[in-house]
């Protein structure tokens, strides 16, 4: 039954449809027409972000802590441009992000009008994909379209661009069956050719069969395709043992004693070496980044690659790869469980277990990262979602926290976003409203969006932050040190009094400076209603070890500190 | 020219569709030497000719790159030498009417064709593969050239068998 709604009316009825119950948007002039359609739709909460760039990362946040697509509003112009490191961030690590935009009345496009901007242009290379609503009888199939489009295959961000007018315009509206990407029609998309892969999958169960040194190295694509099971059942069945890369943290329980750990730049010795010294790397959902891999020309130099990946434009992307499967990862890995016979790797197991060294901590002081993040565990329990930023921090909270949940770690891999951990916390509250949420930062990234915390306290958003403060932009300083002759240029960054700016904002703050405060504090944040803010005064120079320099190989780990340069 | 790679794309009719394959191209850093596009048999469908300053490995990449964008059809890269590509060249040169019958001749030899005369000027066609087209160009350069207006080359893999860069748009839904 058709009846007649505006534009802004039917965006609304649509995200209804589509069973999204929460956006994260501003307002401003070229969306004004469905801000004022919005109050009709209680179904609908709106969190009114402080900047366009939260909304952005916080429903990105959202997506990748439900699955389901986040969504966030803006205006044209200035609004839709300060979505653009969101949307880059979701495109990077695959994220299902759907963002609205306003536009000029469609008679002023390409006149330069008044916070007119080619936001289609902009963001084209940011989404995977994006369209301007030209014609209101489109309107409510290209919503629908751009949410399948967002979750289907390889998830990423759509932008939908509504010019005013177009949101104001009147026409039927059709309603659809419910549920994410019902009703719309089909997408032209290329035929993939469906090579039976009986043969590929046989080849893989016999290359798995016959290594001596095989390792999973697996990705978000496993968290994506929710295959964390397939994949335990198959390492378990096989006894190979499991890397996790960054984006792939908490896809395989870090208390297994197939967990190996994370790869790469900042990967601990014996991961790295395990890599060196494999014959087989069986890659699960993954794209071999630059940060994994180092040096490719001489990554995993003994080793033959298979690759499951669902996107066959990765294959033989980065790393030239033996063998090729294309798929869901679920999928595959329930097929190749079945056709491997049950082996144990006992031989290699024990020749990485000789690999691992005890880490010695470097630090000076007794507040170390190691310390605050054990104790982080025992006051949640692991029970809790952890949001890092970027930087060492990032680093820190990707090696030291053990997590043992599924999907519990979330971060902005693959642009390496500063500022993302506030707002994408922010949404990741709303997809998991029983769990504590925590967001821990640096003082350079929790300065990228730290008005955030006025969202939180509006909307009552019950986020719990930490700061690592070491008041430098830690990661280039620990560059700085290594690479530029210990130039701390630019890096030294001067803080607040971050428990006066959590009193400004009305929530409770604490300062820890020595590791004996640390269990209270997190007890007393973690009971408190509402936001808190933990800072922790870490050592000023404390690097994040092993580091393989930019460019080397993965044999060539840096342990230590450099020597001191004469000044 | 025989060495390098030829990418087809089949896409919908959308400058958009076009312009996110363009971007795609340059994003991926790949050298592009000719640009094709045109109408195909199916309403609403363009076909997409691109010669590639590449190796095979990073044609084949892109294709699959290629694939991924919502709009397009069908893609698929082969090495130029595997198939037969051809494009048109529209040439303007100033009448010059004691070397008419030069120009004539210099015409036959390519099987290029007088398609416009005016008081001043004279447009010749002439298509052929790239090569033969440049030849042509350098045997007209001894008359005045005006001005030169090339189609880029449009191809079609040899075989059928096994050639997986046969694109139908019309068996396509």
């Amino acid at each position: 039954m058709a009846e007649t709604l505006t534009g802004s009316q039917i965006i609304c009825r649509v995200l209804e449809e589509q069973g999204v119950d929460v956006l994260f948007g501003y307002p401003g002039g070229a969306i004004m027409p469905f801000y004022h359609a919005l109050p009709e739709f209680p179904g609908l909460r709106h969190i009114l972000v402080r900047h366009e760039q939260a909304a952005a990362h916080a429903a990105d946040g959202y997506a990748r802590a439900s699955g389901r697509p986040g969504v966030c509003v803006a205006t044209s112009g200035p609004g839709a441009t300060n979505l653009v490191t969101g949307l880059a961030a979701a495109h990077m690590d695959n994220s299902p992000v759907v963002a609205i935009t306003g536009q000029v009345n469609r008679a002023m496009i390409g006149r330069d009008a008044f916070q007119e901007t080619d936001v289609i242009g902009v963001t084209q290379p940011i989404t995977k994909h994006n369209v301007l609503v030209r014609d209101i009888g489109q309107l409510a199939d290209t919503l629908r379209q751009a949410m399948a489009i967002a979750c289907a295959g390889r998830p990423g961000p759509v932008l939908v661009d509504v010019p005013k007018d177009v949101q104001n315009q009147k026409a039927a509206y059709v309603p659809a069956p419910g549920g994410v990407g019902a009703g719309s029609t089909a997408i032209a998309h290329p035929s993939r050719p469906s090579v039976p892969q009986q043969h590929a999958l046989a080849a893989a169960a016999r290359m798995i069969a016959e290594a001596e040194r095989p390792l999973f190295m697996v990705g978000h694509g496993v968290l994506l395709a929710h295959a964390t099971d397939a994949l335990r059942c198959l390492a378990e069945r096989t006894g190979i043992p499991v890397i996790t890369t960054l984006l792939g943290i908490s896809a395989f329980p870090e208390d297994h004693p197939l967990h190996l750990g994370l790869p790469g730049m900042h990967g601990e010795v014996h991961v790295n070496r395990a890599i060196q010294h494999a014959d087989l790397i069986v890659g699960v959902g993954l794209r071999f980044d630059d940060r994994v891999t180092g040096n490719t020309a001489q990554f995993a130099p003994r080793a033959k690659i298979i690759h499951l990946e669902l996107d066959p434009a990765e294959i033989g992307k980065n790393v030239p790869t033996e063998l090729g499967l294309v798929g869901d990862a679920r999928d595959l890995l329930h097929q190749l469980l079945v056709m491997v016979r049950p082996r144990e790797c006992g031989a290699w197991r024990a020749e990485i277990a000789g690999f691992a060294r005890t880490r010695t901590e470097q630090y000076k002081g007794d507040l170390s990262p190691q310390s605050i993040l054990t104790a982080l565990h025992e006051a949640t329990g692991g029970h809790c979602t952890i949001v890092s930023d970027v930087g060492q921090h990032q680093m820190w909270v990707a090696k030291l926290y053990p997590y043992r949940r599924v999907n519990t770690h979330i971060t902005s891999g693959g642009l390496g976003a500063m500022g993302f951990a506030v707002p994408a916390a922010m949404g990741v509250h709303f997809a998991r409203p029983d769990q504590p949420v925590w967001a821990i930062s640096g003082d350079g990234g929790f300065q990228m969006n730290m008005q955030e915390i006025a969202t939180m306290v509006q909307e009552r958003i019950p986020v719990k932050m930490a700061i690592f403060n070491n008041g430098y932009l830690g990661m280039v300083r620990q560059w700085q040190q290594f690479f530029h002759g210990r130039r701390y240029s630019a890096t030294p960054i001067w803080s607040p009094d971050y428990v006066k700016l959590a009193a400004a904002y009305g929530i409770e703050g604490w300062r820890v400076d020595a590791a004996g405060q640390t269990a209270d504090v997190l007890r007393a944040a973690l009971s408190a209603q509402g936001p808190t803010l933990v800072e922790f005064m870490i050592e000023q120079e404390a690097n994040v070890f092993p580091m393989i320099p930019p460019g080397a190989s993965l044999s060539e780990p840096i342990e230590g500190e450099p020597a001191p340069v004469a000044v | 020219m025989s060495d390098g790679q030829t990418l087809a794309v089949l896409l919908d009719e959308e400058l958009l569709t076009l312009t996110r394959i363009a971007g795609m191209l340059r994003r991926r850093n790949l050298p592009m030497r000719s640009i094709a596009v045109g109408p195909t048999g199916t309403p609403g469908c363009s076909r997409l000719t691109l010669m590639l300053q590449t190796d095979a490995a990073a044609a084949d990449r892109v294709a699959r790159q290629i694939q991924n964008v919502v709009g397009v059809r069908a893609a698929a890269a082969y090495p130029a030498k595997d198939g037969i590509a051809r494009e048109l060249a529209l040439v303007k040169v100033r009448a010059d009417h004691q070397r008419y019958g030069e120009l004539l001749d210099a015409a036959l030899l390519y099987k290029a064709t007088i398609v416009d005369e005016s008081d001043d000027a004279v447009i010749l066609e002439v298509s052929g593969s790239e090569a033969f087209v440049l030849s042509f160009l350098r045997a007209v350069d001894r008359f005045e050239v005006l001005e030169v207006a090339r189609s880029g080359a449009v191809a079609l893999e040899r075989s059928v068998a096994g050639s997986a860069a046969t694109l139908s748009s019309e068996t396509l839904p």
